[in-house]
């Protein structure tokens, strides 16, 4: 059964949170992809800009004459005029002639490349260049800003990817919310229908939209099926009182007949057989009137706490003496404490039914017992008859449908049909299964 | 003799009624308006009434909880076509004391009728029946054979009270099924036999006929034996 909770995983479910899920996460990967753009563009226009200021002070420092170098390049650092930070002339063995920068090995001629920081130095775009001399000329710029800039640029990018997902998440639970609860309306509605009430309609919020149009339309299709049913069910109740009534009144007139003064023998017994006859109809009209009664009435007002071992208890009580008749063994096996909210003279006369027809096909043996799992009250009615074949078992609930065992028995083919009206008209489950051998009649009662 | 009054409508289903009412010995006073059958309910004694559900001019609920609204205690069978167990809840509230569906057998609804009379007609200190050599003493619920006494079950015990208040009256299984354990609907006609042959089984006596005879196509009837 569905739980009227709202749980995540319905809500993940919906399309409307599907929907919303899927359009943000385009919109926030075209955001990311924006953003991400932006920076790589920003980060290498930056190099770049530090590239061409290298080169063109690399350029500067190879026109002065080499032995005028390791002099302009001291006067260099001592004023920084260009923007360079670090400046520095190394040796052909790799020393450091002059300059603020030390040697750094091998490094690619002509090629800028990064280098980390070093104390309090920070990181350097780093370029060298070789001198006519067979010096190298080191030029360093510190890349401090830029790599601020650049890590800034990266968290804003993760930190908006971020915060649009969270938002997004969000904003698809709560737009997912309402129709969600209005399909929760509606599954209500559509089980209260199924049940029995057809003057009940599923709720339109008024909205329009294309659930409120669902609705709409399964309230057409409720109040015409609710028509139908009510004319033929009207029809079939009208035919069953306009026969009974001239059935009953020659019931009448032949029981009459048969005390007249002399009236002959023969007579008396044939009028005594079509009374017996008579009675058997008028019992089937009533029994189908019952069904029609107790299927129309989606009635509960008569429902209230039953204490369903007392029930079962005065239902034994009642069948024992017959069950005792018939040889057979009644037993009350298991009595569990269970309250139910049920019409109790309904309650007792589906069980009634179920014993009676028990009684009927044991061969030596009918059980009764109430007992409880986790989830329902269980009355189990078993006999050791023949059974009814699995394919056959919906049948038997049908009206006037007989088991292929029970011909030769007294019944209408009726008591099973009344016992699933009833059971029905309380939302409990009625299961016939085997009892090897055997029947078991099952009501399943949901706490 | 009772006086009955017969309110219905429809002429056919009166005439059922007043001539069965009559062959039980009652006289009867037929009336087809709701209206004025209240003016002569109120104005005259009747020891019980019969009426209609469904009545011109005043509604039978309408009739009868106007009868108990002036303190009118007779005896009220109701009558309907509707069956629907709220319909039968509503009459018994409004103040009917039995409701008796359409069509009916003219047999059951004199039963009935006879029924309603006599349990108006007990009295509450009543002490003892005693129906040949059967005595039931209702206080203390002693049943005694012969003077001796006999062990019945507590449904038992009820389904034989309510013979012996009907005594030399045929019951039908379904006024017995409603009157002794409650309920309206029809439980098969060998169960309400075991139970009186066990009923019988406890009261008879060798050599003598059995206290509870089976009236073919009518039911069970305690007779002093």
């Amino acid at each position: 059964m569905l739980s009227d909770r709202l749980r995540f995983s319905d809500i993940r479910r919906t399309s409307t949170f599907r929907l919303t899920v899927m359009l943000s996460l385009v919109f926030i990967i075209g955001m990311v992809a924006l953003l991400g753009s932006i920076y790589g563009m920003t980060a290498r226009e930056l190099t770049a800009r530090s590239d061409r200021i290298l080169r063109q002070e690399a350029a500067r420092l190879l026109t002065v004459p080499p032995d005028q170098l390791p002099a302009q390049i001291t006067d260099e650092v001592a004023r920084n005029l260009h923007g360079l930070n670090y400046v520095a002339l190394i040796s052909s063995d790799g020393e450091q002639v002059v300059g603020n920068l030390r040697a750094h090995g091998d490094l690619p001629h002509d090629h800028p490349i990064d280098i980390e920081g070093h104390g309090r130095r920070g990181p350097l775009r780093l370029l060298a260049v070789g001198t006519p001399a067979g010096e190298t000329i080191l030029l360093g710029r510190d890349i401090s800003q830029i790599r601020d800039l650049r890590e800034h640029l990266l968290q804003i990018v993760v930190a908006t990817g971020l915060v649009m997902t969270i938002g997004m998440l969000l904003a698809a639970v709560a737009l997912s919310l309402k129709p969600l609860r209005r399909v929760r309306d509606l599954q209500r509605a559509s089980r209260e229908i199924a049940g029995g009430r057809l003057d009940r309609r599923m709720p339109i919020a008024g909205q329009h939209d294309e659930l409120d149009q669902f609705a709409a339309t399964v309230n057409v299709m409720v109040e015409d099926v609710g028509r139908v049913i009510s004319q033929v069910k009207g029809v079939t109740d009208a035919i069953a009182h306009d026969l009974r009534t001239p059935l009953t009144r020659v019931r009448a007139h032949l029981y009459r007949a048969q005390f007249l003064p002399d009236v002959p023998t023969n007579f008396s017994a044939l009028a005594e057989k079509a009374v017996t006859d008579l009675d058997i109809v008028l019992a089937r009209f009533a029994a189908l009137l019952r069904i029609s009664e107790i299927e129309a009435s989606a009635r509960r007002s008569g429902f209230a706490s039953v204490d369903l071992s007392h029930l079962v208890e005065n239902v034994f009580d009642l069948y024992e003496p017959l069950a005792e008749e018939q040889g057979v063994t009644m037993r009350l096996e298991e009595s569990a404490l269970a309250v139910v909210e049920a019409d109790d003279k309904l309650l007792f006369e589906a069980f009634s039914n179920l014993v009676d027809n028990a009684i009927k096909f044991a061969r030596s043996a009918v059980s009764i017992a109430v007992s409880q799992d986790s989830g329902a009250v269980v009355i189990d009615v078993r006999d050791d008859g023949p059974g009814i074949a699995p394919d056959e078992r919906d049948a038997v609930l049908r009206r006037f449908h007989r088991g292929a065992h029970a011909s030769g028995l007294p019944g209408s083919g009726l008591g099973l049909s009344v016992v699933a009206a009833i059971v029905h008209l309380h939302g409990f489950a009625l299961s016939l299964e085997d009892a090897t051998p055997g029947l078991l009649a099952r009501i399943r009662i949901p706490k | 003799m009772s006086r009955i009054l017969v309110i219905e409508d429809d002429p056919i289903t009166a005439e059922e009624i007043t001539a069965e009412l009559g062959n039980h010995g009652h006289e009867c006073v037929w009336i087809a308006d709701g209206a004025e059958a209240l003016e002569r309910a109120t104005r005259e004694r009747f020891d019980a009434i019969t009426l209609d559900r469904m009545l011109p001019g005043l509604d039978g609920l309408a009739l009868v909880s106007r009868l108990r609204e002036r303190k009118i205690g007779v005896p009220v069978l109701m009558i309907s076509a509707l069956s629907d167990v709220d319909e039968r809840i509503a009459g018994l509230r409004a103040g009917g004391d039995d409701y008796l569906v359409k069509p009916f057998a003219p047999g059951e609804m004199a039963t009935r009728v006879d029924v309603l009379l006599r349990r108006a007609n007990a009295h509450a200190d009543d002490a003892t029946l005693t129906i040949g050599a059967l005595e039931i003493d209702l206080r203390r619920r002693i049943v005694c054979v012969d003077g001796e006494a006999v062990r019945l079950l507590h449904i038992e015990y009820r389904l034989l009270e309510f013979l012996a208040r009907n005594v030399g009256q045929a019951m039908s299984r379904s006024i017995i099924f409603e009157q002794v354990w409650g309920y309206h609907f029809d439980p098969g006609a060998n169960l309400i036999n075991v139970h009186i042959a066990r009923l019988r089984k406890k009261l008879d006596r060798p050599g003598r006929v059995s206290v509870i005879s089976t009236v073919k196509g009518e039911g069970y009837r305690l007779d002093a034996v």
